[in-house]
């Protein structure tokens, strides 16, 4: 008897453990049959021995319903590439987190509500009568006033509109103001949808293989790997289905991948609806520009440009790449140098649009002679080079590299460096002091530096990849800059991202380093499974998915240098495990905050200094990739 | 291909499918259509296959499975945002506290005075595993923080950091302990009728998703997941055949949360018949008796050791509290329903109804033992188990409106099937779970997640695109049909008036008495849906 429960048992033990052999053809059919024994078994089995999502050949075999596919594909119909799913799922969730932690930007928006809501216009930039006094430009304000009259009385009774130094308020507070960063938000994906269904085939698509130059190039290496994978593929062109799904995709697919992959931002969701803030229709503008330019119609390129600088000031750091764009579209169009002429007509007209929204905008503040207050509001010199928590950018590596000399030299009698108060300065103890003018032309030269291309080529890829340049420069090096600014650089590059397996390699890092590194924004526990959970959840579907299905590879191949920095880049992510885990343990304890903070920061920085660097390769040696 | 069986299905003259001869007729048919691959997932069209159709031409689902259970963590996550029950309400505060308590005895006392120790005061009321639970997640959380652990000074401790300590263990407890299961159930079944890979997805989606566990266990705070979870795992170890392992984790369940004797007569007669039919399998009997036994001895062996039999003795009464009355709070059973109209409590004696609800819940539970006795098929699992808990839910003693978890689980691991009428039934059932929990949610200000979390399940499932509601979303016949409107009709005025009036002065509990007399004849109903389902499926192939 006992022998036979012995026997029972040996036999699932073993067969518990087959799981966690290398996966070959006789193991996957053992652990098929017995996942189910342990827990962690089910969950794990599989996934992480199957590092490919076409792996799916030999399961068929196994399920034994190989036969089924084809008519079962039959009447699977095509699904319509509609955001509005996304959106009421996102809204589920951000429902919910309604209870969740606010920063004390909630509080400065209610105090913006109260300003617009109780105040004429004329008091708006001037009442200091809450620290958080108004600083983004009047659309802005003009669409605060909007808000606060649109205001439930059970809401206002509930102090949503106290015009006081610091606003208290309940729950219909919370529930109306994250409500209106819900329907905000629409914005976005509006844009977004207008993206995927205004995509259509384009030209590179169409284009065979054998046309680009990389392929000739390397075609001698690419043939023994590929005979390989055709062996492997060969079972799967008896079905259509399978088959198709190794032809490109089309065009709206890729498009709605990447429109998902922006709503869905985990970014988006913690500075916005955890953080809260209202970046994501300011996005949703910025992107409508962005398809308004591809589509064609480069006077609406440049109107909603000017209507977004006067919602945000900060995307003044993308205005040279819009600038340029325009230049070359609108008023000196034509490809070749010879036959540059200057379009008299859309000139004007650009320039009315840019002007009136200006007027729009800034007029009533002219008229009441607040030009210089508004000014100072909206660009406070005064505070520091970084921010209280680094953003991960070169000066978070300078500011590291100035505490380790410190440390280092302090043997030898050197002052200790690095005194700050929230906003105040920044003084280093080792390293040269950096004064804003620095920064300044740090960010000009670099940003002039993408700027060539396209002036010389002003293509729609071009001109996406000089937006996003121009963010990764003012990023890195700009002043005071928060690590929100991250978004500036992630979402014009998703646009892009699809068009060249190599910038998948550099999109990776910087979106691991950037999201992570807004971690500490949420710094309270409750949300912690939240945040991490929902980027683990994006980082997945959307590697996943960009890498095996969509992304287009010209080459085929890639060279040893590109396979070592892929992999310095994948240990680069896991990286982040040991570091998020540190920050996490070094939260609690005293006096080493900082410490996991920093750590964070530093690592995130190296990630983002590192895929810009890889990136400006890209964009300046790489022309094919931006036709 | 699906809709022209569905037409002919409806077409033929049975309104009722409670009638023999349609479902015979049903019958003769099914092994075609379980055997034609054409068929797929009635959910397909609905925004959860939506979501899993990037996956859907893969036949590895390994992908899906990471987005599903994905989200799934961060849905509870969030639930587990809001307040938990007895969210600063002294002075006995709510479950919240009475797990938290557990972890402080488990940790600070040896195991003889667990069950002892100031029973006033949430004292330990569940067997042992579950204190071994608490103790394993306390000695974790005294690591982190030892000051929500203290004995006697922590009592009622709503630290910040403790919400998210606790949330924590029952996220983990339940990705570790029910979730696997439920994949595997969802694999299985998928593999026997020859389901599309994709279908499997939904299903398992689909019941991961399930609104009432996530608000009980994430929003009011249990660890349901672990008992069901266990209980699951004996459900797919019977699936596959290891009645061994099965009876163990079974076992193990028990001694989780007494609220598994629900499943415990369909267990035991399955095993039975399958030792006996179809010839007596004198090995199987006994290795499976010795298991039983063994895993019941380890269970309780620390008990013994640290306490002695007195130890075990305790552990009982305080596990079965008889004294306790025949319902608690309200709940929409058959006697706490009944009571509205003819007051039991009043006309017998509380040995009397014990009496009385014994004999009805045996009665209820008979005939669902017999069939799966003389039909050990495992194809009969699900329905088996929902039907007996069903019984057990509505006619048994001291019942809690949570225990509708119970009863809820096996009905909602039917939606692994490609029938839209089940799938439509279970999910209108759960909707019925759902709402009957109410007044608990609403007690404790879990309001938002209640909507959100119910929106969401539904959506998922397709139940708010017009072009699925005939189709789909409600159920074929009309019998059935008048039955779901008339339950929806009736949840969607009962909100609205209480919304309107909150207070009725005449009648206190107006609209919670109004939830069980709408909720429990919803559930009686169901009841009988799976006991049919059960004598018309036994026959059919396993």
């Amino acid at each position: 008897m006992c022998q036979f429960i012995m026997k029972y048992s040996v036999y699932e033990l073993i067969s518990k453990y087959s799981q966690f052999c290398p996966k070959t053809s006789e193991n996957v059919t053992i652990s098929h049959h017995l996942p189910q024994l342990t827990p962690i078994g089910i969950l794990l089995s599989p996934p992480i021995y199957a590092p490919h999502l076409s792996l799916g050949v030999q399961y068929t075999r196994q399920l034994n319903v190989t036969h089924l596919k084809p008519r079962h594909c039959a009447h699977s119909r095509t699904m319509p590439l509609s955001l509005t799913s996304v959106f009421v799922a996102g809204c589920c969730l951000k429902l919910l987190l309604f209870s969740a932690y606010h920063s004390t930007d909630f509080e400065v928006h209610r105090n913006w509500m109260a300003i617009t809501y109780h105040l004429p216009v004329r008091e708006w930039y001037t009442n200091t009568v809450s620290e958080w006094t108004l600083d983004y430009p009047p659309f802005f304000a003009y669409f605060e006033w909007v808000l606060s009259h649109l205001c439930p009385a059970s809401v206002v009774e509930d102090g949503a509109l106290d015009l006081v130094a610091k606003g208290s308020y309940g729950m219909p507070t919370i529930a109306y103001q994250r409500i209106t960063v819900i329907v905000s938000e629409i914005l976005l994906f509006v844009a977004c949808q207008w993206y995927v269904n205004s995509s259509v085939e384009d030209r590179q698509n169409l284009n065979t293989k054998g046309s680009h130059a990389g392929v000739t190039r390397k075609l001698s290496t690419i043939k023994e790997s590929k005979e390989e994978t055709e062996d492997a593929d060969s079972s799967l062109s008896e079905h259509p289905e399978l088959a198709a799904t190794k032809t490109k995709p089309t065009a709206k697919l890729r498009a709605f991948a990447v429109a998902s992959s922006v709503v869905l931002s985990p970014g988006l969701l913690i500075i916005d609806h955890i953080h809260f803030q209202y970046n994501g229709f300011m996005y949703g503008i910025m992107i409508a520009s962005m398809v308004a330019a591809r589509n064609g119609q480069p006077l609406l390129c440049g109107a909603l440009f000017a209507i977004l600088l006067c919602f945000k000031h900060i995307y003044l750091y993308l205005a040279p790449a819009y600038f340029v764009y325009l230049l070359r579209v609108v008023v000196i169009p034509g490809n070749s140098f010879k036959s540059l002429r200057i379009n008299f007509r859309d000139t004007v007209l650009l320039g009315l649009i840019v002007v009136g929204t200006f007027t729009v905008c800034f007029g009533p503040f002219v008229a009441f002679g607040q030009l210089e207050n508004l000014k100072s509001r909206l660009f406070p010199f005064s505070r520091g080079l970084t921010h209280a928590y680094w953003a991960p950018n070169f000066w978070a590596l300078y500011s590291f590299a100035d505490k380790v000399a410190v440390t280092v030299m302090k043997g030898r009698g050197a002052v200790s460096g690095g005194t700050r108060g929230i906003v105040g300065d920044v003084a280093f103890g080792v390293l040269p002091n950096v004064s804003p003018s620095t920064t300044f032309f740090l960010t000009l030269f670099y940003q002039l530096l993408g700027l060539g291309p396209l002036l010389m080529k002003p293509t729609y890829a071009r001109f996406v990849g000089a937006i996003t340049y121009c963010a990764y420069a003012s990023f890195l090096f700009g002043w005071h800059v928060h690590e929100k600014a991250i978004l500036m650089i992630i979402i014009p590059f998703t646009f892009v991202v699809l068009r060249d397996k190599r910038l998948l390699l550099v999109f990776i890092p910087l979106t691991i380093s950037g999201y992570i590194s807004l971690f500490p924004l949420i710094y309270t526990s409750a949300e912690f499974m939240v945040k991490i959970l929902y980027t683990f959840a994006w980082f997945c579907m959307y590697f996943l998915w960009f890498n095996h299905r969509l992304v287009s590879d010209h080459r085929n191949s890639i060279t040893t240098r590109e396979f070592l920095l892929d992999r310095a880049s994948f240990f680069y992510q896991m990286g982040f495990v040991p570091v998020v885990a540190l920050s996490v343990i070094l939260d609690g304890r005293p006096n080493m905050e900082f410490l996991g903070l920093m750590i964070m920061s530093v690592y995130s920085a190296i990630g983002v200094c590192g895929s810009f660097v890889a990136y400006s390769w890209l964009y300046m040696c790489e022309p094919g990739m931006w036709q | 291909m699906p809709p022209r069986k569905r037409d002919k299905k409806s077409a033929s003259p049975s309104p009722q499918p409670p009638s023999p001869k349609g479902k015979k007729r049903l019958k003769k048919k099914l092994p075609s259509s379980s055997d034609s691959p054409t068929r797929t997932s009635p959910l397909w069209d609905s925004p959860l296959g939506f979501f899993l159709s990037p996956f859907r031409p893969t036949t590895t689902q390994w992908g899906a499975r990471y987005m599903y259970v994905s989200f799934a963590l961060i849905i509870r996550a969030a639930v587990a945002l809001g307040p938990y029950s007895g969210f600063q309400q002294p002075p006995m505060h709510g479950d919240f506290e009475a797990q938290r308590h557990w972890m402080e005895i488990t940790t600070a006392l040896p195991i003889s005075k667990w069950y002892f120790y100031d029973l006033q005061w949430w004292g330990l009321d569940y067997p042992p595993l579950t204190a071994y639970h608490s103790w394993l997640c306390g000695v974790i959380g005294k690591y982190v923080n030892p000051e929500w652990f203290e004995l006697d000074a922590s009592r009622g401790c709503d630290a910040y950091g403790l919400k998210t300590f606790m949330r924590l263990t029952v996220l983990l407890s339940e990705l570790l302990i029910y979730i696997p299961p439920v994949i595997s159930f969802a694999k299985w079944t998928g593999k026997q009728y020859g389901y599309f890979p994709t279908d499997l997805s939904i299903s398992a989606a689909a019941i991961i998703f399930q609104p009432a566990l996530i608000l009980v266990d994430h929003g009011h705070f249990q660890y349901n997941s672990v008992m069901l979870g266990l209980a699951l795992l004996a459900f797919v170890n019977l699936n596959h055949q290891k009645y061994v392992v099965a009876s163990f984790f079974f076992v193990a369940s028990l001694c989780f949360k007494q609220m598994a004797l629900y499943y415990s007569p369909v267990i035991f007669a399955f095993l039975l018949g399958l030792c006996v039919f179809p010839k007596i399998n004198l090995r199987r009997f006994i290795s499976i008796g010795v298991t039983v036994i063994v895993s019941f001895g380890v269970f309780f062996l620390p008990l013994i050791l640290g306490g002695g039999m007195d130890q075990v003795k305790q552990c009982l009464i305080r596990v079965f509290p008889f004294g306790r009355g025949l319902w608690e709070d309200k709940v929409a059973n058959f006697w706490c329903a009944g009571n509205t109209f003819f007051k039991f409590k009043l006309r017998y004696t509380s040995e009397q109804l014990q009496m009385y609800s014994l004999t009805l819940t045996l009665a209820a539970i008979l005939p669902v033992m017999l069939i799966v006795f003389f039909n050990p098929k495992r194809k009969l699992i699900p329905w088996a188990f929902a039907a007996c808990s069903w019984a057990f839910y509505l006619f048994s003693f001291q019942v809690h409106e949570k225990s509708v978890l119970v009863p809820l689980l096996p009905s909602t691991l039917l939606l692994a099937t490609l029938d839209g009428n089940v799938i439509s039934l279970v999910t209108w059932i759960n909707n019925v779970a759902v709402f009957s929990m109410w007044p608990l949610l609403r007690r404790e200000n879990l309001q938002l997640q209640y909507f959100v979390v119910l929106f969401l399940w539904n959506w998922l499932l397709g139940n708010f695109e017009p072009s699925r509601l005939w189709t789909a979303t409600l159920p074929k016949s009309i019998f059935w049909r008048l039955v779901v409107i008339g339950f929806y009709v009736g949840m969607v005025a009962l909100q609205v008036a209480e919304y309107l009036y909150p207070k009725v002065d005449r009648f206190p509990d107006l609209w919670v008495v109004g939830n069980v007399l709408l909720c429990a004849p919803c559930f009686a109903l169901f009841w009988l849906y799976t006991l049919w389902n059960l004598w018309d499926k036994r026959g059919e192939r396993a």
